[in-house]
């Protein structure tokens, strides 16, 4: 089983801006676990202090219990994957491979073995003695992924390693990097700006913000229940919609959105103005009469329309000039309405989330 | 490790500068005065220097841009044959001493130069190189590289997509030229302009050899120092101070004019040559082989009067060693010693000047930019200045050394840091810093890891910069001239002698010894690396 890795209350600070403003986490022994940002928001800090790149001001780093801040980056055992894959460009696939190994003074048949073992992993072993100006984007992580295991490292770091990549090849990767974290069970952390990647690649993530923790959870949780505003609009698209608190009776909390009521889910501690936070998806285009009594009903005109493939989204202007979108799956053509129509549309109170107002600024 | 590069920068550089304006600003009994600079500006002799070094800088200029400007554009644009011969050898002058240059016009259209008798044969009296025209023929020849360097290289920055979108927006293929490629290449002209003006008006050893008594500032701080009614070190240390003075200025405007103001495209398309009428075609490689083969002629004519036997400043088209012969077997310790103080000069710019280029670039401080700034500062004083403030500085305790090898090697080393410096720091801007990074986390220490990645793979860049560091050390003479001393004379000194003494046969074989030398490396560079190089120059 992988290494465990503790952060606890890391402090970082670039004159006035706080870098990372008291962060604490456990990454369990062999988990895939994710910093997810926005640029800026301290997850690259935060990879690099543990890589040993960056010195905190405050606060420790341990892994298995061990004092990881208190030692040179080159003793902290840790393999690192960078974003401009930082292949060594005067060595041939093989050595870039072996570079750590010998470094570990390992025997040269034990090297050959590792290292070619490694590649066979990432399906790179037939491009052993290519140079790596020969190789594609693709081939390139691939090496940097395989230099960075070979060591079999306590804890694998990667920093954004697939933002250089076509869309394709970056699905592609992700699947493939997820498949090898498990067959090896490093520990792994994963530092990206694209919630769509970390949702699909990780066991665990962190949502972070202005060098803060927002959120700790499983992707799933994560995406249903973000317990801030910020999560909620940062994680997936979302409708925001601030509006007056006007009561919490039996049949749940109601908003004011000026001109109509929305209903939500229930959540204690709110009073006064809020935020009202709903995915696309939860809202569907309604037929004239429709059974659902809880559900909200509102109206609205088209905007524009985006087709997806899968899903279509429309832009939807509210009566108070507020514009919406809204997801409709497995879309019909003879049901697609034009731009300028006006159409009703319904939302369950249990897909809408309040946040105070004051989070979201 | 910053503060030892300081306290380096302290000893050869303010030590020196602050001790010539010291003696500058000192009458004879001690006192504090400007009197040397009322002198200067009050007599004509001394005061119309000034004016001749801004004629002449201007002239230089003026010439450099007429000949580099269409050769630049002509090279980049229009088929030619032999292109990649000509671009190559297009910046040999560059690299070739300019008082070789003025040397061989003097063999040509001197007083009993070769073209000169031929026409008195013939009963035509023309008239003689000497003076202004001659400074500006040999300094246009040798520094209009300059121009073409930096005009290519802005054309080749050029993708074709810009003049095409001009073109789709209707305009003509004139004047998409006059409206898109040339204001475009502006900046690019004008620094290249700037480069040679400041050369120019810096440069020492073509007027001191080609002007006779026509004086521009460097070699009034010369004649000043060495003066035969004996030598006088405050009006020379004036003039020196003024010299440094004007470069200072020169160089500020650059800055101010030409700045950061530099247009570069990424994902480069760039435009590929055209095909002109052929009448056309012809005229512009006629205008480029003219251009190339004129300012090759010194280097051609002082490599056939090496061969040519000789007595004194008269020469017989005879084939003989006898020059050669002369050369190595008088002077062969002055040929060890310019081999040997560039070379080492040249290590210890290298050396130094990668760490600092790594401090200033991977360190980022305000320690490191202000250190970056400091060592900027020997590429706007002139070797004469150098020369002069040595002597000045090191001539009395705490630290004598004049008369020694160090002095020589300290000026050679301190002029040429900041190219060694800049060579460093363009490459190292070129490696992405995780590359080192990511050897430090697979296990190899911060030090054997900039040796074994980052220094590696700066190699190439250090190497070139490193061979045009030596080539420029090795045909020092403005610095040379004040500095050196009996034992520790170098080649550059020895032709510069032979040629006041008009013992031209001997002056053929040492400029053409050194020539070779310097091309050697040059082209083997070029070759190696491909053009990438020259512009480091």
């Amino acid at each position: 089983m992988g290494a465990i890795l503790q952060i606890e209350q890391l402090h970082k600070r670039y004159g006035d801006v706080a870098a990372l403003a008291g962060v604490s986490l456990t990454i369990q022994g062999g988990e895939f676990f994710t910093l997810l940002g926005p640029s800026g928001c301290g997850k690259t800090t935060l990879l690099r202090s543990v890589a040993g790149f960056l010195r905190p001001d405050g606060g420790q780093i341990l892994c298995d219990g061990e004092r990881l801040d208190r030692l040179p980056a080159h003793k902290r055992d840790i393999g690192m994957v960078f974003q401009n894959y930082a292949i060594f460009p005067h060595l041939t696939v093989f050595e870039n491979v072996a570079y750590g190994l010998r470094a570990r003074r390992v025997e040269p048949t034990e090297i050959r073995r590792r290292a070619m073992d490694t590649l066979r992993l990432v399906q790179m072993e037939a491009l052993a003695d290519r140079r790596p100006d020969q190789l594609s984007g693709g081939q390139q992580q691939r090496v940097a992924l395989a230099r960075a295991m070979a060591i079999r490292p306590r804890l694998l770091l990667m920093d954004e390693p697939l933002s250089n990549l076509d869309a394709k090849l970056r699905v592609e990767m992700r699947t493939e990097i997820r498949r090898l974290q498990r067959e090896l069970g490093i520990t792994t952390v994963y530092v990206t700006h694209d919630q769509e990647e970390a949702l699909a690649i990780s066991e665990r993530l962190a949502v972070m913000n202005a060098g803060r923790v927002e959120q700790v959870g499983f992707p799933w949780d994560v995406y249903q229940a973000p317990e801030s505003a910020f999560v909620a609009q940062f994680i997936g698209t979302s409708n925001a919609l601030a509006g007056r608190l006007i009561a919490t009776d039996d049949d749940g909390p109601r908003v004011d959105l000026g001109g109509w009521m929305l209903r939500a889910r229930r959540r204690d501690g709110l009073a006064g103005q809020v935020l009202a936070v709903f995915r696309p998806e939860a809202l569907s285009l309604a037929a004239e009469k429709s059974g659902d009594s809880d559900a909200t009903f509102g109206e609205a005109v088209v905007v524009s329309r985006e087709f997806l493939g899968a899903v279509l989204r429309y832009r939807l202007r509210l009566d108070d000039g507020r514009v919406i979108h809204l997801d409709e799956h497995k879309p019909v053509a003879a049901r697609l309405r034009k731009e300028g129509v006006r159409v009703r549309f319904m939302v369950r109170p249990d897909d809408v989330m309040l946040f105070p107002l004051e989070e979201s600024s | 490790m910053t503060w030892i590069a300081f306290a380096l920068l302290a000893v050869l550089l303010i030590l020196p500068l602050g001790r010539l304006l010291w003696a500058s600003l000192l009458d004879e009994g001690g006192g504090l005065t400007l009197v040397h600079y009322r002198d200067f500006l009050a007599y004509p002799y001394y005061a119309r220097t000034i004016g001749h070094s801004f004629l002449v800088s201007s002239l230089v200029t003026l010439a450099a841009l007429v000949v580099g400007v269409p050769v630049a554009f002509i090279l980049a644009r229009v088929h030619l044959p032999g292109k990649a011969v000509l671009t190559t050898l297009a910046i040999l002058p560059l690299v070739s001493p300019p008082f070789i240059g003025a040397y061989s016009w003097i063999l040509l259209f001197g007083r009993a130069g070769y073209i000169t008798s031929l026409f008195q044969t013939i009963g035509i009296t023309i008239p003689t190189v000497y003076g202004m025209h001659g400074i500006v023929l040999a300094l246009a020849l040798n520094l209009y590289p300059f121009v073409l360097l930096m005009v290519t290289g802005a054309l080749r920055a050029l993708d074709q997509s810009l003049e095409e979108a001009a073109q789709g927006l209707g305009s003509s293929p004139w004047r998409v030229f006059w409206t898109v490629t040339v204001p475009v290449t502006l900046p690019s002209i004008l620094g290249g302009a700037l480069l040679v003006f400041l050369t120019a008006f810096a440069e020492f050893g073509a007027p001191m050899i080609i002007g006779e008594g026509y004086q521009v500032l460097p070699t009034i701080v010369y004649s000043l120092f060495v003066n035969e009614m004996g030598s006088n070190p405050a009006m020379a240390s004036t003039a020196a101070t003024l010299l440094v003075l004007c470069t200072t200025g020169i160089l500020l405007v650059q800055y101010w004019a030409v700045g950061r103001r530099r247009y570069a495209m990424s994902q480069l398309r760039p435009i590929p040559p055209t095909r002109l009428r052929p009448t056309v075609q012809w005229f512009c490689a006629g205008f480029v082989y003219l251009v190339v083969g004129l300012s090759l002629i010194p280097a051609i004519v002082v490599a056939v009067t090496s061969f040519f036997e000789s007595r004194g400043p008269v020469l017989y088209p005879n084939f003989s060693l006898g020059n050669y012969r002369e050369v190595l077997f008088n002077v062969p310790r002055a040929i060890a010693n310019s081999f040997l103080l560039s070379s080492l000069s040249t290590v210890l710019d290298v050396l130094l000047g990668t760490l600092i280029a790594y401090l200033v670039v991977r360190r980022r401080s305000a320690t490191t930019a202000a250190l970056d700034s400091c060592v900027m500062v020997p590429y706007a004083i002139p070797g004469t200045v150098i020369g002069v403030a040595f002597i000045v500085a090191f001539n009395k305790p705490p630290l004598v050394l004049t008369g020694t090898f160090m002095i020589l090697l300290l000026a050679y080393f301190i002029r040429r840091l900041p190219y060694s410096v800049r060579a460093g720091s363009a490459i190292l801007h070129q490696i992405d810093p995780a590359v080192e990074e990511a050897s430090i986390s697979l296990g190899v220490s911060p030090l054997k890891s900039f040796a074994k990645v980052t220094a590696r793979l700066m190699l190439p860049g250090i190497v070139s910069g490193g061979i045009l560091t030596w080539v420029q050390t090795i045909t020092e003479i403005s610095a040379t001239i004040f500095l050196y001393f009996g034992a520790w004379s170098t080649i550059t000194v020895v032709i510069y002698r032979q040629v006041s003494s008009s013992n031209f046969g001997s002056a053929a074989a040492a400029s053409t010894l050194l020539l070779v030398a310097v091309f050697i490396p040059v082209l083997a560079v070029t070759w190696v690396m491909g053009e990438r190089a020259a512009t480091t120059v």
